[in-house]
């Protein structure tokens, strides 16, 4: 087995993206679920829907001309006198997909929601790798997506992780067309997660593309503490970090009651739209631990096994 | 109004109304991204300067706030027909029992509190003098039409441990009445038991009575006695209860600043309680008796005592015999009388010297003769030239003059009811001061220092007065001895009286002297120095209780430093122990009735500004309440805090 590397990158100058040799290992005992059955190009350690050569049976089917004699079935053809081919389960590779939202809004919050999604990215990449899956990686920012091409080796993580330690200009997500994008350039189905604040007025088109994909959609809504619990001061303008457009506000307990209650209702949207998709939604809290999100979390909400 | 000029506060009220319908200046708060907060706020407006006027409850206490405030500054007042003349003499009675504390509060600060409504009641136009009481009078301010400055005299006022006298008070207002025919006198006082003068005054007097405890005890009388020889002493006890209640309170006896003794007095109301107290050690130097606990008034809770020295004065009493002066003296406890007559007064001297107890006092009564070196004499009804001075003729029946109350020869002597058949006319020798004279300036009592020895006189026979049968007579002997012999502890008194100055003779060498708070019983902060002119020094009264001492101030290492003598001060005033306000008639029929010339009632100036004040202030509290009342989140993350 290659050994875990330890990866150090510089994510926007912030704060090391780190980590250690024991939490790599212990990611490699998760595994990320598909529920649905996927068809890859190589093998891997994922059952396929293809039948194949594996030690697992599948099925039979009747012998046509040109099949493999070596998987005729000789001890039903002794008892039935028929040709039957033996068909096994193929495990084939699948590709993982991870997305983050790059846009402005995300570098914000404390702890920073973009420096969070980066190192849960960089986690979820190397786990699909420590499965031999292959791993499609990429920014979501100003309309459009930065992609990694795909990688399938444990040993290139760092290729990843350099990659998503790089610094991002990106203004605007335009959720929606950069999701668009994705979905338009998309090699290999598998579990697609996408990790954003979702604070974009196109984020349901964002969402239906990539459910679209026919990959197995999981949302990690990532929000800072202070977009949970605001606080607001008596008069305030509060100013967008992408747009720079002010809303003023008068702070009282009367707004953030109201903004409570409409962030629980827009959760619920975000959840029961995923949800008649076949995805998982799942929020995180940017100040959550990561390894509390990978194997309590994630792992309770079935997105990793 | 008698502010106007605050109008000009009105014009804050459009100010407040522009902040209003300025926009605010809001706090720019960064934040990841305002999406679902723009779901939320529906009202916002462009960015102008000026935004419409909305109705706000805020807005509306500010405008009141404001309102109230230029209301109250401006100092709005109704007339009113004032009961006060035009010229005001308000005296504030300090006295020892205006210390006292009453169920409502301090007595003075009632006092200060009424004395200031009376500057509220004055007429226009009127002006006052403030003066403060106690055993004398202090003019605070003097004939002002300034009520501020007025207002912070009275402020300035505190009660004092001293007797109330409203005799000189009563002597200036009547001065000031005198140049203002429409005068009123106003007494802030608890009226009880103050001295007042003899004759009343020309202008109407009207008193603010103050007071209404009278739960009060005070220790009445202290002594101290060597019996046995010296060996022991007997301390005598006396607790005075002038309130209406039955009391028990706990006496403690301390020498020296040790406690010695401590008892439960049970004292009806009244009544005094006495005790006499044998455990006081014998080499200690002084005693405080003190009441425990607390009553009203806490200065004559406490009194003072010397421990008089070991051993009596012999006294030789010289003269035909006189059976009066012969108890008088054999009954003061500092003497040891012995009687000769003139004949054997050489003897008597020589006997003395031989047996080497010689006489520390010599009376010469109707006999006049030399005493020894350095020993005081008393020369009684002396009919020649004596160290004293001249004696001329007989003069009959001389009426006696006012005398000084503070004289320390006159402590406690009442001459007004004594007699005098005749008397001889003494032309006092150089050193001799008169003490009592007749209303033609001779003297009937002088003492004095010649050729460095004290000297008494009384200048008639006491078979020529009445003076043997009153009760003055034993205390005039005994103020005499004490003036002129040594005292228990030096040249000074052993307890003097609380605004009681002290004339004591010194060594002409000691030019500088300083006053001060014994260690043992401190009762004065800082000590003072003085100066001793030609050998006589006037030490000023002491008004607070405890034991003062003098010492020599010199450059003369030696003698720097040197203990003159110590004495204690005390109260002991049953008036002043009696707090419970008096009879304010007693006072006020002091002046005269009605308004002078039967003149109408003067307008005065009733302001109402404090309503006012007090309704801008509650309004602010709302408007505090109203801004920074607490949120429901704060109190929710208090409790879970809890």
């Amino acid at each position: 087995m290659t050994q875990a590397p330890a990866v150090e990158a510089q994510p926007g100058g912030r704060t090391d993206l780190l980590f250690d040799e024991a939490f790599l290992r212990r990611l490699e005992q998760l595994e990320l679920a598909s529920r649905r059955l996927t068809a890859g190009r190589m093998k891997g350690e994922r059952r396929s829907t293809r039948r194949g050569q594996s030690v697992e049976f599948a099925d039979y089917r009747n012998y046509t001309a040109g099949d493999d004699l070596r998987q005729l079935d000789w001890n039903v053809y002794a008892r039935l006198e028929r040709l039957f081919i033996k068909l096994f389960v193929e495990e084939e590779d699948v590709t993982v997909h991870v997305l983050v939202d790059a846009s402005r809004s995300m570098d914000f919050g404390e702890p920073n929601k973009l420096f969070f999604a980066r190192r849960a990215a960089g986690a979820l990449a190397y786990l699909g790798l420590a499965h031999l899956d292959r791993v499609s990686v990429a920014f979501l920012g100003d309309g459009r997506a930065d992609m990694l091409r795909p990688i399938r080796s444990k040993a290139r993580v760092l290729e990843i992780f350099r990659f998503l330690a790089s610094d991002r200009d990106e203004r605007l997500t335009g959720l929606a067309a950069a999701a668009r994008d994705y979905a338009s350039r998309l090699r290999g189905r598998g579990p697609l997660l996408l990790i954003s604040d979702l604070m974009d007025p196109g984020y349901l088109d964002a969402l239906r593309d990539l459910a679209g994909t026919r990959c197995q959609l999981s949302v990690l809504h990532v929000l800072a503490p202070e977009e949970v619990d605001p606080h607001v001061p008596a008069d305030a303008r509060l100013v967008d970090s992408e747009t720079t457009q002010p809303v003023e506000v008068t702070g009282d307990d009367d707004l953030v009651e109201r903004y409570r209650t409409r962030l629980t209702e827009w959760q619920a949207e975000i959840g029961a739209f995923v949800a008649r998709r076949g995805g998982s939604y799942v929020t995180v809290p940017s100040d959550l631990d990561l390894a509390d999100l990978l194997f309590d979390v994630l792992r309770r909400r079935r997105v990793v096994e | 109004m008698i502010a106007p000029l605050a109008l000009i506060g009105l014009v804050s009220l459009p100010i407040i109304v522009a902040f209003y319908m300025l926009r605010l200046r809001r706090r720019d708060v960064p934040v990841g991204s305002t999406f679902l907060w723009q779901q939320l706020v529906r009202d916002v407006e462009a960015n102008a300067p000026w935004q419409r006027l909305r109705f706000s409850w805020l807005l509306l206490v500010q405008l009141l706030i404001a309102a109230l405030a230029v209301g109250a500054a401006v100092r709005p007042f109704v007339t009113v027909e004032s009961d006060l003349a035009a010229n005001v003499v308000l005296i504030i009675d300090t006295s020892a029992s205006m210390g006292a504390t009453d169920a409502g509060g301090p007595r003075i600060a009632a006092a200060r509190a009424a004395a200031r409504r009376v500057i509220g009641q004055l007429p226009e136009g009127g002006h006052v003098t403030v003066v403060a009481a106690d055993d004398s009078a202090h003019v605070l301010v003097s004939e002002t039409d300034d009520r501020a400055a007025a207002l912070a005299a009275i402020d300035g006022v505190q009660a004092t441990q001293l007797p109330g006298d409203l005799t000189d008070a009563f002597a200036l207002a009547s001065a000031l009445a005198a140049r203002d025919a429409d005068s009123t006198v106003v007494v802030v006082s608890d009226a009880n038991a103050d001295r007042l003068p003899a004759v009343g005054i020309g202008a109407p007097v009207v008193v603010e009575r103050v007071g209404d405890t009278d739960a009060n005890q005070a220790v009445a009388a202290l002594s101290l006695l060597r019996r046995s020889g010296g060996a022991q002493l007997d301390l005598f006890v006396a607790v005075a209860n002038p309130s209406t209640t039955d009391v028990t309170r706990r006496l403690e006896i301390y020498a020296d600043g040790v406690l010695v003794d401590a008892r439960d007095l049970t004292i009806q109301a009244g009544q005094r309680a006495e005790a006499l107290i044998s455990s006081v050690p014998a080499a200690a130097l002084s005693v405080e008796a003190r009441l425990a606990g607390e009553d009203a008034l806490a200065v004559d809770d406490a009194a003072f005592a010397l421990v008089p020295r070991e051993g009596a004065v012999r006294t030789l009493l010289v003269g035909p015999g006189n059976t009066y002066l012969e108890n008088a003296l054999a009954l003061l406890p500092r003497l040891e009388l012995y009687a000769v007559g003139a004949a054997g007064y050489a003897d008597a001297l020589a006997t003395a010297a031989d047996e080497g107890t010689p006489y520390g006092l010599i009376v010469f009564d109707r006999v006049v003769d030399d005493p020894p070196a350095g020993v005081p004499a008393l020369y009684v009804g002396p009919s020649g030239d004596g160290p004293f001075g001249e004696v001329g003729a007989l003069i009959d029946g001389p009426a006696l003059a006012r005398t000084d109350p503070n004289d320390a020869v006159l402590r406690f002597v009442d001459l007004s009811t004594v007699h005098i058949g005749r008397a001889r006319t003494v032309t006092l020798a150089e050193g001799m001061r008169p003490v009592v004279e007749t209303t033609r300036e001779q003297p009937l009592v002088a003492v004095g220092r010649v050729e460095g020895r004290t000297i008494g006189l009384l200048s008639f026979a006491l078979s020529d007065s009445d003076l043997p049968l009153q009760v003055a007579f034993p205390l005039l002997m005994s103020n005499l001895t004490d003036t002129l012999l040594p005292t228990v502890d030096g040249i000074l008194p052993p307890s003097v009286a609380l605004g009681e100055s002290i004339v004591v003779d010194l060594d002409p060498a000691i030019s500088r002297v300083s006053l001060g708070a014994a260690p043992d019983g401190a009762a004065e902060g800082e000590a003072v120095e003085l100066d001793v002119v030609g050998g006589h020094l006037t030490l000023p009264a002491a008004r607070v209780t405890g034991v003062r001492e003098l010492r020599v101030v010199s450059d003369d290492a030696a003698l720097n430093g040197t203990l003159l003598g110590r004495t204690a001060a005390n109260l002991f005033d049953p008036g002043e122990s009696k707090v419970a306000p008096g009879d304010p008639l007693r006072i006020e029929d002091m002046g005269r009735v009605g308004p002078a010339n039967g003149a109408a009632s003067l307008p005065a100036r009733a302001e109402w500004w404090w309503p006012i004040a007090l309704a801008a202030f509650a309004l602010l509290l709302l408007e505090w309440f109203l801004f920074h009342r607490p949120t429901r989140r704060a109190v929710a993350r208090l409790v879970g805090r809890a």
